[in-house]
């Protein structure tokens, strides 16, 4: 267990984007948008990297399990070949 | 009556005749358990995420309509029955809703599908140059090491 990473540097001040833009929705339909918010090898982002606020975090992972079982997201990506 | 939104993806090697016979059979059985259907839009050919039964394009047809759980389940079973139809995916968006609701939803469905579709071919002639920020901090970040 290494605890020597000092815990700051992870808990920086991170906004929710979907709080702070009331214009933007999570829609499962909407591939573009969700997107950004899955990796390139198609995997859900942690939300400590993206700063999503929890319920929003839900909202996004359901959305994209919908994207992805309608084949507008990929369940596996394959990296650049 | 629960407000509900339907995507059917169907094979592209399926005629027009034959798909539009699916869509209206799927009307009739929500027209014969006296719901309503708000909308139904074809979305057109796109590339599957993924290959589907060896497919790997598919025709999409999105519906919004007002109609009894027993209805649903009784196109999900066609669906189901069918060869035409790749997969499909029944979403609820309302427990109950009301007359005015549901005419001022017949009236901007034209709109909002109109609005999405445009959006969509839009979307199709760009890339995503997005992804290589997002990766590189995935990757860096599952190793432990500090990112920024």
């Amino acid at each position: 267990m290494q605890g020597k990473q000092p815990k700051k540097l992870f808990t920086r001040k991170k906004v929710c984007r979907f709080c702070t833009d009331k214009d933007l929705t999570i829609n499962y339909k909407d591939a573009k948008t969700l997107a950004g918010f899955v990796s390139e090898r198609g995997k859900i982002i942690p939300r400590r990297i993206i700063g999503t606020c929890a319920s929003h975090q839900r909202q996004l992972s359901e959305a994209v399990k919908r994207a992805r079982h309608i084949a507008l997201l990929p369940y596996a990506g394959n990296p650049q070949e | 009556m629960r407000r509900y939104e339907m995507i059917s993806i169907f094979r592209p090697g399926l005629g027009e005749d034959a798909v539009s016979a699916i869509v209206e059979n799927t009307r009739k059985i929500i027209e014969d358990a006296q719901g309503t259907v708000i909308s139904v839009a074809r979305w057109g050919m796109k590339k599957l995420a993924y290959p589907i039964k060896k497919e790997k394009q598919g025709l999409y047809y999105f519906y919004e309509y007002v109609a009894s759980p027993t209805a649903v389940g009784e196109i999900e079973r066609k669906f189901r029955i069918d060869d035409g139809v790749l997969k499909y995916l029944t979403v609820k968006i309302a427990d109950d809703i009301s007359a005015e609701e549901l005419e001022a939803a017949i009236s901007d469905s034209e709109k909002r599908n109109a609005a999405f579709l445009r959006d969509e071919s839009a979307e199709i002639s760009e890339a995503a140059p997005r992804r290589d920020t997002v990766a590189h901090d995935d990757e860096v970040a599952e190793e432990g090491t500090v990112s920024e």
